[in-house]
């Protein structure tokens, strides 16, 4: 069974007739052809890997069925940047070396987003909370923690 | 994973509403609240969701507020609004002690308490808090038909409650507090903020004195289902904060009566020394909540 919707991503409007059960991350990726948003375990929401923000909340696309986003907001990782300027997460990950395969740093930019506009000055400890829903299997996080607090400075001076 | 042929999706705006798509499929429907089991369960092909009724679109069913009759808590308000919601602090806190450790971020951005009552996972966080606070459960039949439930009666068995097919929880309802109340809620995982072995929610209430007149003492992690322990309550009762050998054996006590059983990741032993551990940082925690500090 099939169902017309509209779901806008990153300010553009997809229109499309899909599947009731597609997962929202397969319209992201296969329908809007975004591929920054990764699948990884696809199964118990545990990776994070898919994380995406709908209506500015960080949520697991592949948790939501695409229906559930028809009229709503999603951002992903191709919206971070703006007029060709990387977001101050994504310059403080590059400078501080926080990811090397990559996989997870979609996601992990995703979810930190929202939390930093949450809690713009957090601790070491907040911060790695913050990541549970998140997994990175290469870095060990401690370059994440760094590029994080990085970034939280510049936000707050901006 | 992907799910199995979904042949409708329906997102209701109204309880009436939901209510009428649930007797119109004969219960056979799915329910959605913020899908964060549900969804496991159909990519899993545990269930085989022919049609969805979403309740994500229904305002009336979230919400909290809190008067001098108790609170009311709408079943899809969502964790990480029970986390923010300072009105919960003190007699009700141990929701947001519960919510705060839930998963994930994302996790507790969909997630509702009463999709976790109604799941009824046996390590979940809400079942013993809710269970120590007193709920209520309001369920609604199609054509409106409402029938309230002691929480004491509302969980069956692992992943089994008293909710029939067709009914919805409409409402948590928590009662005043007499005296001056504290509560507390504390888990521990393998990982952060994961799936408890153990999670004890504790209720207290004083007097003008510091005395502990009520005590409401529940464990999560145990087989079948959530279980509040009398034997602990009957210690508490009588015990002041500053009364560390009272409140150790209330805790021992809970840890005999409820005799937790091992399993593949972790002992018997263990987990009653997790109920005793725990069940100590949440008593003076509640205590403290209840008499602000004092006594
Ligand atoms: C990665 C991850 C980690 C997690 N960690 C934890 C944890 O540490 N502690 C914990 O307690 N839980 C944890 N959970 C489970 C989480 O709390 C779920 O959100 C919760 O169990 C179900 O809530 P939900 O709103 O998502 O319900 P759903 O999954 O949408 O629904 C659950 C069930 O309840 C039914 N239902 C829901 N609402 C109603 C209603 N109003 N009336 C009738 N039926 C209804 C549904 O039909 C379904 O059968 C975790 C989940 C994930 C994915
Ligand atoms: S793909 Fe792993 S959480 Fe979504
Ligand atoms: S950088 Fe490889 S999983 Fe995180």
């Amino acid at each position: 069974m099939n169902k017309d919707v509209k779901i806008s991503i990153n300010g553009v409007a997809y229109e499309k007739s899909v599947p009731l059960r597609m997962l929202l991350v397969d319209f992201i990726r296969d329908e809007a052809g975004l591929t920054g948003t990764h699948i990884g375990c696809t199964y118990e929401g545990r990776c994070g890997t898919c994380t995406v923000q709908m209506d500015g909340e960080a949520v697991k696309s592949c948790m939501l069925l695409a229906v559930q986003a028809d009229g709503r907001e999603i951002a992903t990782v191709e919206g971070l940047a703006s007029n060709g300027r990387l977001h101050p997460l994504q310059e403080a990950f590059n400078e501080h070396h926080a990811l090397q395969c990559g996989f997870c740093t979609p996601g992990i930019l995703m979810n930190t987003e929202e939390f930093l506009k949450e809690n713009p000055d957090p601790s070491e400890a907040e911060i790695r909370r913050s990541l549970v829903g998140n997994i990175c299997r290469c870095t060990g996080y401690d370059h994440i923690i760094d590029a994080i607090q990085t970034a939280a400075k510049r936000l707050r001076q901006a | 994973m992907y799910p199995a042929i979904i042949e409708e999706y329906l997102a209701p705006a109204t309880v009436a509403d939901a209510l009428a798509a649930i007797a119109k499929h004969d219960g056979e429907a799915t329910v959605f609240a913020g899908g964060m089991s549900v969804m496991q369960a159909i990519k899993a092909r545990l269930i085989e969701a022919r049609c969805v009724i979403d309740l994500g679109n229904i305002a009336e069913l979230r919400g909290v507020s809190v008067g001098p009759d108790g609170a009311a808590i709408g079943p899809m308000t969502r964790y990480a609004d029970l986390v923010r919601d300072k009105k919960l602090h003190g007699a009700y806190q141990a929701l947001n002690d519960a919510a705060s450790t839930v998963g994930d971020r994302q996790v507790r951005n969909r997630g509702t308490i009463g999709g976790s009552l109604c799941w009824n996972y046996i390590a979940a966080c809400m079942p013993p808090t809710v269970l120590a606070l007193d709920a209520r459960i309001e369920l609604t039949a199609p054509g409106g038909g409402k029938r309230t439930v002691p929480i004491g009666e509302f969980f069956l068995g692992a992943l089994e409650t008293v909710r029939r097919d067709e009914e919805l929880m409409t409402k948590i309802t928590l009662p005043a507090a007499k005296g001056k109340a504290g509560s507390s809620y504390k888990k521990w995982s393998t990982q952060v903020d994961g799936l408890p072995i153990i999670g004890v929610a504790v209720y207290i209430e004083t007097d003008g004195s510091g005395v502990c007149t009520v005590a409401r003492f529940a464990v999560g992690g145990i087989l079948p289902i959530v279980k509040r322990s009398a034997a602990a309550e009957g210690q508490l009762v009588g015990t002041k904060a500053s009364d560390a050998d009272g409140i150790a054996r209330a805790t021992a006590a809970a840890a005999e009566e409820l005799d937790p059983q091992g399993d593949r990741w972790v002992q018997a032993a263990y987990r009653k020394l997790l109920i005793q551990s725990l069940g100590g940082e949440v008593v003076a925690k509640a205590f403290e909540r209840a008499t602000g500090g004092a006594a």
